[in-house]
C-alpha cells in the first residue's frame, strides 16, 4: 500500500463527494408523481463518499509504510505512450484515421523499445492502412478519413449505430 | 418439459449459420486474448465489445442482441480456456483465473508433456462449461420465477447485498472497494434522469447529457488499464516456451483426472453463483480440494494431471456459474458478467427475472450457443493451439500500441465522438493508479452497471412508501438481503480485527 497515494487520493475524494453533495442540493427535489425526487440518491451517495474517504484517511495513518520492492519503473515509457495517445484521440478527426494511427503506433513501437525506424513504419502503415481499408471502405463504416488537404477527402455519416439509442435503453432500466 | 422446449428454440438461433460463425469468432478470439499475458477475460470483452456493434449492425435489435451476447460470451470462456495457454507453456498466467494451473502445468511442460495438459486443460474446460449450462438451464426459470415476485424494495436491497458481496471480496481493502462501488453509482447519476427529466452533474456538457457511456469507461478501465500496468513488467521477453509434441494424454491421464474434472466443475459452477467469488477462487478452491482428495497429493506441484484439471474445470465452471445471477436476477456477480450485461443493456434488453419471457431468444439462444461453444473449444483445441504457442511470444513492444490502437478505433466507432476517446484515456490512466494502490475496478464497473436500477428501484419504494426508507427493513425479503449484506461487509472486518488483536495469529 502507498501511505502518499491513498491520502492524497482520500483528499482529492472528500472533495469529489462533497461536490457531488453540493450540486445535488442545486438540482430540484421533486419529481411528478414521486416523493422522492433526483436529488435525494446522489446527495446520499456523496456523504458516503465523504464519509469513506475520511475513513480512508483516517488509515493511512495507523498503518505504517510498507516497503516497497524497487522495480525498474518504465514511467518515461509510460507518459510517452500516454501523451501520444492523448494527442492522438484530440487530433484524429483533424489528421485522419491512417495517419494519427500510423504516428501513434510508430511513437508506441519506439517508445516500448528503441529499434529499427524502418520496421516500426512498416507495421504501422500496414496497421493503419488494412484497419482503414476493411473498416471504412470494404464495410462502409465511419472514420475519418483523410485530412482537408488531402484531395479526397472523405467522411461519410451513413452507418448508424444501436449504441446511439442509449437514451431509451436507459429508460428501459426502469 | 418445457425446459426442453425453451433449449431447442434456443438451439433454432445458436445454429442459424451466423450465429455459428460468432461463437467460433468468439471462443477463437477468446482463447487467444486469454493466452495472451496480461489480458484476461475482462478485458478481453471489453476491448472487443464495440466490434461486436460493428459487425451485428445490420440485423433487428433483438437478434442483433442475441449475436453480440453470444459472441462476448464466447470470448470470456473462450478467455477462460486460453489462460491456461500461456500458463502451462510459458509458466506465465494469463489471467489470475489461471494461476492455479501454472502449478503443475508448466512443471508438466517441462516434462516433455505440455500437449496432453493443454489436452486435459480443455477437457476440464469443457467438463466445467456443460456442468455449469445444465445448472444454467434446470435454475435460470425457478429462479427467475422466484424473482419476478420481488417488488421494488426487494430488489433494491438484492442489488445491495449483490454489491455488498463483489466489495466484501474485492482487493485487499474493505474501504477502497467500497469507494469504488460508491464512486461508480455516482458516475451512474450523471446525465439526465430518467424519472423527471432534469440534468444532473452535466456541467453543461451535451457529451454527457445522456449518461457517461458505459462502453468507453469499460474499455478504457479493463483494455488501456491493463495495457499500462503491462508497460510496467514487459520483461517478459525472452522466456522460453515449451514445445509441444503430442496432444493426446494417456488412457491413465484421462483415468486419474476424469472424477477431479467433475469434482471441479461442481465447485466452480457453485463458487460462480455466489457473488463476489468467481473463477479465481473457485480455482483455488478446487486444487486444494483435488490435492486433499488424492491419493497421491505428494505428486501436486510436480506436474499432476490433476493439478490441471482441477483449477481448469473450476474456472470455467464459474464462468458458466456466474452467468446464472446475471441472466436471471440481473445482478453480476463479477466483474466480466457486469459487462456483459451492460453490453447486454445497451441492446436494450434488460437482464433479470424478465429476460426468459420477454426475450426467450436472447436468453435461450445464449444458452445454447454455449454448448455449441464449449464442443467448438475441445475440437479446436488442437489445431488453433499451435498458433496460440506462437501469438503469445508476440514482443509487448508491438502488443501494446497495437492494443491501445485497437481500444481508440473500438470506442471511435461507436460513439463517433473525441470526448469519450479522451475519457477513455482518461479512465485508462486513472485505472492502472487505481489498481497499482490496490482500488479494485470489479465493483465500479458493478456499481456503474447497476446505478440506473438501484435507484429506480429505491424510489419507486419510497415513492409506495411515502419517502418512508423503513420500507426497505419492514419488508421481509429486502430486509433479509440488507441483513445479508451487512454481515457480508462486517464479518470479514470483525474476523480482521480478532485476528490482528488476538496475538499468535497469522499476520494475515
Amino acid at each position: 500500500m502507498n501511505k502518499t497515494f491513498d491520502r492524497y487520493a482520500s483528499i482529492v475524494l472528500m472533495a469529489f463527494g462533497t461536490m457531488f453533495a453540493w450540486q445535488s442540493t442545486k438540482i430540484s427535489a421533486s419529481a411528478y408523481g414521486s416523493v422522492v425526487g433526483p436529488n435525494v440518491f446522489p446527495f446520499g451517495l456523496g456523504l458516503i463518499l465523504v464519509a469513506l474517504s475520511a475513513g480512508l484517511l483516517y488509515g493511512t495513518f495507523r498503518y505504517k509504510q510498507e516497503e516497497r520492492e524497487k522495480t525498474p519503473m518504465h514511467y518515461k515509457k509510460f507518459w510517452i505512450i500516454v501523451f501520444s495517445l492523448t494527442l492522438y484521440c484530440v487530433f484524429l478527426e483533424q489528421i485522419g484515421y491512417v495517419i494519427g494511427t500510423f504516428l501513434f503506433l510508430l511513437v508506441g513501437f519506439q517508445a516500448m523499445q528503441r529499434g529499427n525506424v524502418w520496421k516500426s513504419a512498416i507495421i504501422a502503415a500496414v496497421f493503419s492502412f488494412v484497419i482503414y481499408y476493411l473498416y471504412a471502405v470494404l464495410l462502409n463504416g465511419t472514420l475519418p478519413g483523410w485530412p482537408v488537404w488531402f484531395t479526397h477527402w472523405r467522411f461519410d455519416y451513413g452507418s448508424y449505430s444501436v449504441f446511439a439509442q442509449r437514451l431509451q435503453h436507459r429508460a428501459a432500466v426502469a | 418439459m418445457e425446459v426442453i422446449q425453451f433449449l431447442l428454440n434456443g438451439f433454432s438461433i445458436a445454429l442459424q449459420w451466423h450465429n455459428i460463425l460468432f461463437v467460433l469468432l468468439g471462443v477463437v478470439i477468446g482463447s487467444g486474448i486469454g493466452a495472451l499475458p496480461g489480458l484476461g477475460p475482462m478485458s478481453g470483452v471489453a476491448l472487443l465489445m464495440p466490434f461486436t456493434a460493428a459487425l451485428t449492425g445490420g440485423l433487428n435489435p433483438e437478434d442483433a442482441a442475441a449475436s453480440a451476447i453470444i459472441l462476448l460470451a464466447g470470448i470470456y470462456y473462450g478467455a477462460m480456456y486460453g489462460g491456461s495457454i500461456s500458463s502451462i507453456l510459458l509458466n506465465t498466467p494469463g489471467d489470475a483465473a489461471a494461476v492455479m494451473t501454472t502449478l503443475d502445468g508448466y512443471p508438466m511442460a517441462k516434462q516433455g508433456r505440455a500437449g496432453a495438459a493443454l489436452t486435459i486443460s480443455a477437457i476440464a474446460s469443457f467438463s466445467g462449461g456443460i456442468v455449469s449450462l445444465f445448472g444454467l438451464i434446470f435454475l435460470a426459470k425457478p429462479l427467475s420465477d422466484v424473482a419476478l415476485r420481488f417488488g421494488p424494495a426487494d430488489y433494491f436491497s438484492l442489488m445491495i447485498l449483490g454489491l455488498a458481496a463483489v466489495s466484501g471480496l474485492a482487493g485487499k481493502s474493505m474501504t477502497k472497494a467500497l469507494i469504488m462501488t460508491v464512486i461508480g453509482l455516482l458516475m451512474a447519476t450523471v446525465g439526465i434522469d430518467k424519472v423527471s427529466g432534469v440534468e444532473r452533474f452535466t456541467f453543461g456538457l451535451p457529451e454527457i447529457y445522456n449518461g457517461i457511456e458505459f462502453l468507453t469507461v469499460a474499455v478504457g478501465l479493463f483494455a488501456l488499464g491493463e495495457v499500462f500496468k503491462t508497460i510496467f513488467e514487459t520483461d517478459i521477453t525472452g522466456a522460453a516456451i515449451s514445445k509441444i509434441a503430442s496432444f493426446y494424454p494417456t488412457k491413465q491421464d484421462m483415468k486419474d483426472s476424469a472424477g477431479t474434472m467433475i469434482r471441479g466443475s461442481l465447485i466452480g459452477f457453485f463458487t460462480g453463483v455466489l457473488p463476489g467469488a468467481g473463477a479465481t477462487i473457485a480455482s483455488f478452491f478446487s486444487y486444494i480440494v483435488a490435492k486433499k482428495l488424492s491419493k497421491h497429493p505428494e505428486k501436486f506441484g510436480k506436474g499432476a494431471v490433476e493439478g490441471v484439471a482441477a483449477p481448469e474445470s473450476a474456472n470455467n465452471g464459474a464462468a458458466g456459474g456466474a452467468m446464472i445471477p446475471m441472466l436471471t436476477l440481473g445482478i453480476p456477480g463479477s466483474g466480466t458478467t457486469a459487462i456483459l450485461m451492460g453490453a447486454l443493456i445497451m441492446y436494450n434488453i434488460q437482464p433479470g427475472p424478465l429476460l426468459f419471457e420477454e426475450h426467450p431468444r436472447v436468453a435461450w439462444g445464449l444458452i445454447a450457443s454455449m454448448f455449441v461453444g464449449n464442443f467448438a473449444l475441445v475440437l479446436l483445441n488442437v489445431p488453433i493451439v499451435r498458433v496460440f504457442a506462437k501469438l503469445i511470444v508476440t514482443p509487448a513492444k508491438y502488443l501494446i500500441p497495437f492494443i491501445i490502437a485497437i481500444s481508440v478505433f473500438g470506442v471511435y466507432t461507436v460513439q463517433l465522438s473525441i470526448f469519450d476517446l479522451l475519457l477513455m484515456t482518461g479512465c485508462g490512466v486513472a485505472a492502472y493508479f487505481l489498481a497499482k494502490n490496490d482500488f479494485p475496478l470489479a465493483p465500479l464497473v458493478l456499481a456503474i452497471v447497476l446505478g440506473p436500477m438501484i435507484e429506480n428501484n429505491m424510489r419507486r419504494a419510497l415513492t409506495i412508501s411515502n419517502g418512508d426508507f423503513m420500507i426497505f427493513l419492514n419488508k421481509p425479503v429486502s430486509a433479509v438481503f440488507l441483513i445479508g449484506g451487512a454481515l457480508w461487509l462486517l464479518v470479514p472486518a470483525i474476523l480482521k480485527r480478532c485476528k490482528k488483536t488476538s496475538a499468535g495469529c497469522e499476520s494475515r
